[in-house]
């Protein structure tokens, strides 16, 4: 019992997620506003493109690589698609699925730089980083179809309204959608042979070399799982956002990434789950978007978030040492 | 041989982001050479009031703004904008060619800036290079392309500076080269001695006292009558731009007059720039509470946290977000909320933003956002393309203040104001 009970206290999920209730329960003492539904919305509104991203980038973090073109590549892809709906009238399924399309594309090209070129994953992501934001940055703003217009349908794939006005019903389906896409994502993590080898490679590539596995295949794949929740990010973004701005992204990976790493990733690779993203993504959200409501200024939000992710790759580092000195 | 295409793609890749990461976007040659060349220029006219610019024909300079490229000239009647103000009978002495440094090209607002350029340079004869960074946060990108301009000696440099502080050392050696430079947008108010020969920007503090005008006209009655304390919000993306804290400031100097005047008290809170800089507030427990709020960085997502943590509170009666993010933050914010409107007799939130775009536009209309404040975009990259041919000629030139508009549901196609309204 008392080890059962050891183990869940050192399980960093376990630990993550009493410090989203601590954040929860520290806004709603220090903020009646943040009680309100309308708070949990915008909240939830805000996090689907976060979520998404990190669910992505979950998988080449574990290889010990890293996805820093994730932030512009999202803003880009809403660009460009949004562009195709707005200049071309083209329908707003197929400018999602350009979304998708070009996640996966910009994936794959990681992916190839990073397993068959051997490009160090830092360098040939901060390449891509750089050519998508250019290319985003060729665009004009670009609104998506509001509600109202023709094709804002696609809103209702992250919240359902019923009625107008204040007295409108809101059911933010979206966080059903991405749950459902945690828990898939999570079972391809550890019950298929592609999330078995991509732990594997984080752990020891040349082993997994040695074993005869086509480890460039899957380390190649890792990145366009990657890349297509990019795509997918794109489109939760353009939900949210007003207006998509060129030259904007940067920066928004690195939520994602220190979700993922709040969530429990290992630093180094080899180990995570999805599951753990979910919850380190949501502290880094409520902290992004809680901390103003409590009336802290701009400056103390990052200082605070930047301490959390200290302490998250803290306690990696010390289980690390534990796991060690048993051995 | 790996070695090989290892290094062919790198130097792709990089060329490739070269090319495009800078955000460059080069101007078309010049649409035509000057028809009268080397005219001395005419004496300059006396300064004018900070009149509202001559306004052009609203249906041809909506089609500039839509299309910057095409077809510039044929906007106006040539010298049509010029008259009456100090810009009038500039004729440029040679074909100069000046390097613009706008903020980004974030925005449709710097578009439309550069398609007034378009119109200027058409009738000058001369041309101009646009250059910015892909945010207007980054500000270490935009001094590198003010330093690389300054290398190529130009006969003058028209900047928007994403920072002001940041382009002083920039300016320094303009002065010392000689380098005349037009701020349009943004002045640099400690521009060193000899850099800066004239400004053409809108009068923001007037800009932003506008807005303040507008809502407490909506609001007076709601003040008057409160119970308790109301609470009227600001939303800022920054506090370090001249002219974001310049039309922050208006807006909030000129609420506290007009709120003390009807013999009511008002403090400040939130943001220590604007609290300490704003003038004339009561403290202690007051009547009317102005709250400022300014994001981590210059995003519309970060803008929305904030107009959602003020909008969310019930003392809330009116909020400004005092440029295009900030205004559209606020109305995401309220997409769950759904508070702004324009009868605050029925509880409506006054929502006020700045500048235009689809949205906020689309917001004044359907009257969910109260209205909005415009500057003139347009105008502003229109007389600074004059500014520098002036000073390019050696005449002497001056700061040329524009000024903002107020729209909302009732005049946002009127004639006069169309035209500055960019998508």
């Amino acid at each position: 019992m008392t080890k059962k009970k050891n183990k869940l206290l050192s399980d960093q999920r376990f630990i993550v997620l009493l410090v989203i209730a601590a954040l929860i329960i520290i806004y709603m003492i220090f903020s009646p506003e943040f009680r309100q539904y309308s708070s949990i919305l915008s909240m939830l509104d805000f996090s689907y493109y976060d979520v998404l991203m990190a669910i992505g980038v979950t998988f080449p973090l574990i290889t010990a690589g890293v996805d820093l073109s994730i932030g512009t590549g999202m803003v880009c892809y809403a660009l460009l698609a949004g562009s195709l709906i707005r200049n071309q009238h083209v329908p707003v399924g197929v400018a999602m699925l350009v979304c998708v399309l070009l996640g996966c594309i910009v994936g794959m090209v990681n992916g190839l730089l990073i397993a068959v070129m051997n490009l160090p994953p830092f360098l040939a992501t901060l390449c891509t980083c750089m050519i998508t934001r250019g290319i985003g940055s060729m665009s004009s703003a670009v609104p998506w179809p509001t509600t109202q217009q023709d094709g804002g349908w696609f809103h209702s794939i992250f919240k359902l309204t019923f009625g107008t006005g204040r007295s409108a019903l809101k059911i933010p389906i979206g966080f059903i959608l991405v749950v459902a896409l945690v828990i898939l994502m999570e079972f391809v993590l550890n019950h298929t042979k592609f999330g078995r080898y991509t732990i594997a490679i984080g752990s020891n590539k040349e082993a997994v070399i040695l074993s005869g596995i086509n480890v460039k295949f899957y380390h190649v794949m890792a990145y366009v799982i990657c890349g297509l929740f990019a795509g997918l990010a794109a489109i939760a973004y353009a939900a949210v956002v007003p207006t998509v701005q060129p030259g904007t992204g940067a920066g928004l990976e690195l939520d994602a990434i220190g979700g993922v790493f709040v969530g429990g990733v290992s630093a180094t690779g080899g180990y995570g789950s999805v599951l753990g993203t979910l919850a380190g993504v949501f502290v880094i959200v409520l902290l992004k978007t809680g901390l103003p409501y409590v009336g802290l200024q701009a400056n103390w939000q990052q200082i605070i978030t930047g301490a959390v992710l200290i302490a998250a790759v803290l306690i990696d580092v010390i289980k690390r040492r534990r796991a060690a000195k048993a051995q | 041989m790996k070695k090989k295409v290892l290094a062919t793609v790198l130097s792709a890749a990089m060329a490739v982001s070269m090319m495009a990461g800078c955000g460059q976007k080069a101007a078309e040659p010049a649409a035509a050479p000057a028809t009268e060349a080397a005219a001395p220029a005419a004496e300059p006219a006396p300064a004018p009031e900070p009149e509202p610019a001559p306004e052009p024909e609203p249906a041809a300079t909506e089609e500039a703004a839509a299309e910057p490229a095409e077809e510039p000239a044929a906007a106006a009647t040539e010298g049509e904008y010029t008259a009456g103000t100090p810009f009038s009978g500039i004729t440029a002495k040679e074909a100069y060619k000046f390097p613009i440094d706008v903020k980004s090209f974030q925005s449709t607002y710097w578009q439309a800036a550069l398609a007034g350029m378009d119109i200027a340079k058409a009738e000058l004869g001369v041309d101009y290079d646009a250059h910015g960074p892909n945010s207007e946060s980054d500000i270490a990108d935009q001094v590198n392309m003010l330093n690389s301009d300054i290398n190529s000696n130009p006969p003058g440099i028209g900047l928007a500076a994403c920072d002001t502080s940041s382009v002083l050392d920039s300016l320094q050696t303009c002065a010392d080269k000689g380098i005349p430079v037009v701020c349009f947008d943004t002045g640099v108010a400690d521009a060193p001695e000899g850099s800066v020969v004239c400004t053409v920007a809108t009068d923001n503090a007037q800009a932003g006292e506008v807005a303040a005008d507008n809502m407490y006209a909506a609001l007076a009655d709601v003040i008057a009558n409160a119970e308790g304390q109301v609470r009227i919000g600001e939303i800022n993306q920054d506090a370090t731009a001249l002219n974001i804290q310049q039309r922050g400031l208006g807006f909030i100097n000129e609420m506290i007059a007009l709120i003390q005047a009807d013999g009511k008290t008002v403090s400040v809170e939130g943001n220590e720039f604007y609290v300490n800089a704003a003038e004339g507030a009561d403290s202690g427990d007051t009547d009317v509470v102005i709250e400022v709020q300014v994001p981590a960085q210059t995003t519309v997502e970060l803008c929305s946290a904030q107009a959602q943590a003020i909008l969310s509170k019930a003392d809330t009666i009116g909020v400004f977000g005092s440029n295009q993010t900030a205004a559209e933050g606020l109305l995401a914010a309220d997409a769950n909320l759904s508070l702004l409107g324009s009868d605050p007799e029925a509880g409506d939130v006054i929502g006020v933003g700045f500048d235009a775009g689809s949205i906020i536009k689309g917001a004044v209309a359907s009257g969910q956002m109260y209205g909005a404040v415009t500057q003139s975009p347009l105008m502003m990259g229109y007389y600074t393309l004059y500014a520098l041919t002036a000073a390019a000629n050696g005449d002497p030139v001056e700061d040329y203040p524009t000024d903002g508009y107020w729209y909302d549901a009732s005049n946002i196609d009127d004639p006069t104001i169309a035209p500055n309204l960019y998508d």
